[in-house]
C-alpha cells in the first residue's frame, strides 16, 4: 500500500496550505473549508512555490502571480488565465488523519518533456 | 521574410523584418500572440524557433531566465527575425481581417511635459495618425536618445485621438525618466507601438469599480476614471480608488480625482494612503473630496473598505510588484472576488 501519511486534519486550518515532505517527497497539503487536497508544491504554470504564491479562499486555489486558479472540490480550472490542469494525489482522511496515496513523485513535465516538444502539441 | 507559426489553434503566418521584433510584426499583422509585458519581463510571449535564426535584441532580458534557451526558446517581444523562421507558440490565437484597431507604430511629438512632484512628470504627446484605444492600456514607446521601449499606460481616454497623455515616475539610474527629467523634452519626436494590454475597462462592465494603485499606476486609473465619467457609469455604480504615495506632497492628479469625485454624485470614494507619514487630516487639506489614510495602499483599502465590499465587484491593480501581490491577496480573501474579476497587467 503507498497511502502515506500526510498530517493531522487539525495542522493545517480552514483556507491554507502547508508545504510538507512525506517520506521524502514534497507535498502541498491544503484545507479548503470542504476537505484536503495534497498536490506537488509548485504551480503548474512556471514553477511558482504554491506555499508562497497560492491563496485559498471560497473552495478556490489561486497562485497570485499569475491568477492561474482551480476549483478544489472538482479539479476544474477557474479563471480565463489558466491553462493547464493541477495534479493532484488522491486523498482520504481517517481519524483526523490526512493520508495521500503517493506511489511516485508527481512532476510536471517544466524539464525536457514539455509541450513545446510533444507529439500532441496540435492535438488539442 | 516570412514567419509561420506553429500554435494551439493551427498554423498562422506573417511578413517578417530584421527591424521589427516577431511580437509587433504578427500583432500588426492582426495576429493575437501572447503577451503581458511587450518590454522583456514577464516571459509569456515565448516561442521556439523550429527552423531559421533569429536574431536577439536585449540578451538581458529578465524574461530570458524562465526559458529554455539551449532549445531555440525566444522573448518574441525581444527577437527579431534573421531569416525565413518557423516559430512554435505553445497558444491558442486568432487572426483578424480588420486591421484597423490593431496595435502599429506611430510617429509622435512631445508638446507639453510638467512636473507634478519631485519624482513624477506628466506629458502629452501628438500622434502623426489618431488611435482608438481601451481604458487601461498601455502603449510601448521608443526614442532614439535612450535604448529599448518603456511600457506606459495612458492617462487619458477619448475614441479616435491624436493626443494621448503619460506619467512618468523617475526611477534613479532609469534610462528614458532621467531623460525625461534632464532634458526640455518638449518638440521632441518619439515612437510608440499600441495599444497593448488586457487590464481594460468598458461598457461590457456592469460592476462596481475597486481600484488599488500605487505611484504611476494612476494612470490606467485616470483613464479608467475617464471613461467612466464619460458614459454615466458611476450614476448605476459604485467606484473606490486608493491611490498609494508616500508622503502628501508626493500625491498628484489630486485636482483631477476631486473632480471625479464631484461628478460622480457620492458614488465613487478616492482615499489618498500615504505609507511615510501619518496623516495630519480625515480629508486632503486642499480637496476635501480626497480622503486620507495611513500605511502601506492595500493596507489602507483592507482597513477602509472592510465590511464594505459590494458582492458584484471588478477589481483593478497597477503598481509595483509586492503592492499588486497585496493587493492581489486582499481582493481573494477579503473582497471574495473570483479570480477572473481581477484585472492587472503581469508585468513581473
Amino acid at each position: 500500500m503507498s497511502w502515506k501519511k500526510v498530517c493531522a486534519t487539525s495542522d493545517i486550518p480552514k483556507n491554507e496550505c502547508r508545504k510538507l515532505w512525506v517520506e521524502g517527497v514534497p507535498v502541498l497539503a491544503v484545507n479548503y473549508g470542504e476537505g484536503f487536497r495534497v498536490m506537488p508544491p509548485v504551480c503548474p504554470h512556471m514553477e511558482e512555490p504554491l506555499d508562497e504564491s497560492g491563496i485559498v479562499a471560497n473552495c478556490i486555489l489561486t497562485c497570485t502571480k499569475h491568477l492561474w486558479a482551480w476549483d478544489l472540490r472538482t479539479l476544474a480550472m477557474e479563471g480565463s488565465e489558466t491553462e493547464k490542469p493541477l495534479k493532484t494525489y488522491d486523498v482520504k482522511e481517517e481519524d483526523g488523519i490526512v493520508y495521500a496515496f503517493i506511489e511516485n513523485e508527481i512532476l510536471y513535465e517544466f524539464e525536457d518533456e514539455d509541450e513545446m516538444d510533444d507529439e500532441s502539441f496540435f492535438s488539442n | 521574410m516570412k514567419i509561420k507559426l506553429q500554435t494551439k489553434s493551427g498554423e498562422f503566418a506573417f511578413d517578417g523584418d530584421a527591424s521589427e521584433s516577431f511580437l509587433f510584426a504578427g500583432l500588426a499583422a492582426g495576429i493575437s500572440l501572447p503577451y503581458e509585458c511587450a518590454t522583456g519581463t514577464c516571459g509569456t510571449c515565448r516561442a521556439r524557433v523550429m527552423e531559421g535564426t533569429a536574431e536577439v535584441v536585449w540578451d538581458e532580458a529578465p524574461g530570458f531566465a524562465k526559458l529554455k534557451r539551449d532549445k531555440g526558446d525566444i522573448l518574441m517581444c525581444q527577437s527579431r527575425p534573421g531569416s525565413d523562421c518557423v516559430l512554435r507558440v505553445p497558444s491558442n490565437m486568432t487572426q483578424t481581417d480588420d486591421v484597423s484597431g490593431v496595435p502599429c507604430w506611430r510617429e509622435a511629438k512631445i508638446t507639453t511635459a510638467k512636473q507634478l512632484t519631485r519624482d513624477v512628470i506628466h506629458f502629452d504627446l501628438e500622434l502623426s495618425r489618431p488611435m482608438t484605444f481601451k481604458a487601461g492600456q498601455f502603449t510601448v514607446v521608443e526614442t532614439g536618445d535612450v535604448r529599448g521601449g518603456r511600457a506606459y499606460s495612458m492617462v487619458n481616454f477619448e475614441e479616435n485621438t491624436g493626443k494621448l497623455s503619460f506619467v512618468v515616475k523617475r526611477k534613479p539610474g532609469g534610462g528614458f525618466s532621467e531623460w525625461l527629467f534632464s532634458n526640455d523634452v518638449v518638440g521632441h519626436e518619439l515612437r510608440l507601438f499600441g495599444p497593448l494590454g488586457n487590464a481594460t475597462f468598458g461598457p461590457e462592465d456592469d460592476k462596481d469599480l475597486l481600484c488599488i494603485t500605487g505611484g504611476s499606476g494612476i494612470a490606467g486609473i485616470m483613464s479608467i476614471l475617464e471613461r467612466a465619467r464619460g458614459m454615466g457609469y458611476f450614476q448605476k455604480h459604485k467606484g473606490w480608488v486608493f491611490f498609494g504615495v508616500r508622503t502628501l506632497a508626493d500625491g498628484f492628479y489630486i485636482k483631477e480625482l476631486a473632480d471625479h469625485v464631484e461628478q460622480a454624485g457620492g458614488n465613487l470614494e478616492v482615499t489618498l494612503a500615504l505609507s511615510d507619514e501619518t496623516p495630519a487630516t480625515e480629508v486632503h487639506p486642499d480637496f476635501p473630496q480626497i480622503k486620507l489614510a495611513g500605511g502601506f495602499v492595500h493596507e489602507a483599502t483592507s482597513r477602509l473598505m472592510a465590511g464594505r465590499y459590494s458582492d458584484n465587484l471588478l477589481g483593478y491593480l497597477a503598481g509595483p510588484p509586492p503592492m499588486v501581490d497585496g493587493a492581489i491577496r486582499l481582493l481573494l480573501t477579503e473582497a471574495r472576488l473570483a479570480p477572473n474579476s481581477i484585472r492587472y497587467d503581469k508585468f513581473a
